[in-house]
C-alpha cells in the first residue's frame, strides 16, 4: 500500500511538471469549467421553472447532488480518463509488454500513470457548489452526517473506479474502438439526478445491476442528514464486490492477452 | 456530377462498415441524454407522460437525422495540414462531407424506422398522429434542419484557418443550443423570454421546429414563419460559408508557403 502511494506521488510529480509547461492554457480551461457548471445549473433551473421538486428532492438538494456529480466527474477526468486511450494503444501496438514487465501492479499502473491536473478545477467547483447548496438550504450537517458523507463518497469513488476498469478491460477484445469512455459517460449521466426520479425496473437496475444510486444519491442524502447505516453499509459492500470483480476481470484479460509483436 | 457522387457514396458506405461497432455505440450513447431528460419531464408532469415519450423519441430521430460532425474533422485536418490533400482535389471538399452525411443518415433511417414501426405497434404513445400535409412539412423541416446544422458546423470548422480553438467555440454554441433547440425541454415549457429568443437563433430550426410540426405544437401561421426562419438561416449560412471558404484558401496558402 505504502509503496503504491509512493509510486502514485511520483506519477503525480512527473505529470505536474509536464503540465506546467502549458501554463498559458490555465485561464481557458478555467473558463470552460466554469461555463460547463453554469450550463448544468441553468438546466436544473429550467426544470425547476416548471416544478418545485424532482423525485422528492427540492432545488437546493438537486444542486448539492449536482455538486457531488461535478466533483466526481472532475476526479474521473483528472485520474482515469487520460489513461483510457493509452491503454487502447498499448494493447493495439503490443507495448503493454513494457508495462507488464515493470515491477508495479499492472492494473494500478495503467489506471493512474497519466494525470491531467487542470481537471481538478471541476473538483473544486463541485465542492463549491455543494457548500453553496447547503448555504441556500441553510442546513449545517452534523458531525455524523459528515462522517456518513465521507464514507459514502469513499465507496462511490471505489465503485466508479471498479466500473471504469471493468469497461476499460474490455479493450482487450474490443480494439476497434477509439474511445470506450463514451460508454461510461452515458451511464454516468444517469447519476446527475436523484435515484428516486427513476421508476419501476429502471430504478432496480440502476440500484443493483449498474449501481448508479450509490454514486451521487447516497452521498447527497447523507450530507443532508437523511442517511441510514444500512444503506451506507450496503454501498461499501457493493463497492467492494465490484472492485473484486474488476480485479478478477483484469487478471482474466491478462491471461488471454497475447502480445501483438511477432 | 451524378457519377462522381455515386462513387463517393460507395466509398463512404464501405468506410462506415469498417467502424460498425463504434458507430452503433455512438448512436446508442447519443440517445441516453434525451431519454434521461424525458424521464425528468415525465416526473414533473406524470399525467402527460405519453406526449413526452413521443416528443423525445421524435427528438432523438430528428437529432440523429440532422447531426453534424464536420467541425471536428475540419478542425483536426486544418490544424494537422492534411486538409491540403482535399483542397488540391478537383472537387470541392464539401462534397465528401455531404456524401458521408447522406450515407450515415440513410443507413440510420433504414435501421431505425423498422424498429420504430414494430415498437409503436405495442406502445401506442409512439404513434404520431399526422396528416399528409404534416408528414410532408415534417420531412422538409428535417431536411432544412440538417442543412442548417451541417452548414453551421462546416462554417465553424472553416474558422480553423484562423483560430486554433475551434472545438472550444463550437462547444459553447452546442451548449447554448441545448436550450434553444428544444433538447432540454419542449420550447413551450421554457420561460417566455427564451421562447422569444429561440425564434431568432438558428438552433430551433435545427431540431425543435421539425419535432414541433410532428407533435402538432406549431400550427397555422407559425409554421409559415418557421419555414421562413429556416430558409433565412440556410441562405445566410451559405453566404458566410462561401465567403469564409474563399478567404480561408488565401490564408491557407500564406501559411503553407
Amino acid at each position: 500500500m505504502q509503496r503504491h502511494w509512493r509510486i502514485f506521488r511520483e506519477f503525480f510529480r512527473t505529470c505536474l511538471v509536464e503540465e506546467l509547461e502549458y501554463r498559458s492554457e490555465f485561464i481557458g480551461n478555467l473558463l470552460s469549467s466554469v461555463f460547463g457548471i453554469g450550463i448544468a445549473i441553468l438546466t436544473i433551473q429550467i426544470f425547476f421553472y416548471q416544478t418545485d421538486q424532482l423525485g422528492g428532492w427540492v432545488y437546493e438538494d438537486v444542486i448539492i447532488l449536482l455538486g457531488i456529480f461535478n466533483f466526481l466527474q472532475g476526479l474521473i477526468d483528472f485520474a482515469l480518463r487520460p489513461n483510457m486511450s493509452r491503454l487502447l494503444q498499448h494493447i493495439r501496438r503490443g507495448t503493454l509488454d513494457y508495462v507488464l514487465t515493470k515491477p508495479v501492479d499492472s492494473m494500478f499502473y495503467v489506471s493512474f500513470r497519466h494525470l491531467v491536473f487542470w481537471r481538478l478545477i471541476d473538483v473544486v467547483l463541485g465542492g463549491g457548489l455543494i457548500v453553496y447548496g447547503l448555504m441556500q438550504k441553510q442546513y449545517i450537517p452534523s458531525l455524523s452526517d459528515f462522517l456518513m458523507f465521507v464514507v459514502s463518497m469513499f465507496s462511490s469513488i471505489v465503485l466508479i473506479y471498479a466500473l471504469w476498469m471493468l469497461l476499460m478491460t474490455t479493450a482487450f477484445w474490443v480494439i476497434r474502438m477509439d474511445d470506450l469512455s463514451f460508454v461510461f459517460n452515458s451511464f454516468f449521466e444517469t447519476t446527475r439526478f436523484p435515484i428516486t426520479m427513476y421508476q419501476g425496473w429502471l430504478r432496480i437496475v440502476l440500484t443493483y445491476v449498474l449501481p448508479a444510486a450509490f454514486i451521487t444519491s447516497t452521498p447527497a442524502a447523507a450530507l443532508l442528514g437523511q442517511w441510514n447505516g444500512v444503506t451506507t453499509l450496503v454501498s461499501l459492500v457493493v463497492a467492494g464486490v465490484f472492485l473484486w470483480l474488476s480485479r478478477r476481470f483484469w487478471r482474466f484479460a491478462l491471461r488471454s492477452y497475447t502480445s501483438a509483436s511477432s | 456530377m451524378f457519377r462522381k457522387y455515386m462513387v463517393l457514396l460507395r466509398m463512404k458506405y464501405v468506410e462506415m462498415f469498417a467502424y460498425q461497432l463504434a458507430t452503433i455505440v455512438w448512436v446508442v450513447g447519443a440517445m441516453i441524454q434525451p431519454l434521461i431528460t424525458m424521464i425528468v419531464w415525465m416526473n414533473i408532469y406524470p399525467q402527460e407522460s405519453d406526449s413526452f415519450v413521443l416528443y423525445f423519441t421524435l427528438l432523438i430521430l430528428v437529432e440523429r437525422m440532422t447531426s453534424a460532425w464536420d467541425v471536428w474533422e475540419l478542425d483536426r485536418e486544418i490544424r494537422e495540414g492534411t486538409f491540403s490533400y482535399h483542397i488540391v482535389r478537383p472537387m470541392h471538399p464539401i462534397h465528401w462531407a455531404i456524401a458521408e452525411n447522406i450515407i450515415y443518415k440513410g443507413l440510420f433511417l433504414a435501421v431505425l424506422l423498422p424498429i420504430w414501426i414494430i415498437v409503436a405497434f405495442f406502445v401506442p404513445a409512439l404513434q404520431p398522429h399526422m396528416d399528409w400535409a404534416q408528414w410532408g412539412m415534417f420531412v422538409v423541416a428535417i431536411l432544412l434542419g440538417a442543412a442548417i446544422r451541417f452548414l453551421f458546423s462546416y462554417t465553424c470548422g472553416l474558422l480553423g484557418f484562423w483560430v486554433t480553438k475551434v472545438s472550444a467555440i463550437y462547444g459553447v454554441f452546442e451548449a447554448v443550443s441545448l436550450f434553444f433547440s428544444g433538447r432540454i425541454a419542449p420550447l413551450s415549457l421554457l420561460p417566455p423570454v427564451m421562447q422569444e429568443i429561440s425564434l431568432y437563433l438558428p438552433f430551433r430550426y435545427m431540431i425543435g421546429f421539425p419535432v414541433e410540426i410532428a407533435t402538432g405544437a406549431v400550427t397555422g401561421e407559425a409554421v409559415g414563419f418557421g419555414f421562413l426562419g429556416s430558409a433565412v438561416w440556410v441562405s445566410l449560412l451559405l453566404m458566410v460559408l462561401g465567403l469564409l471558404w474563399r478567404a480561408g484558401l488565401k490564408k491557407n496558402q500564406a501559411v503553407g508557403g
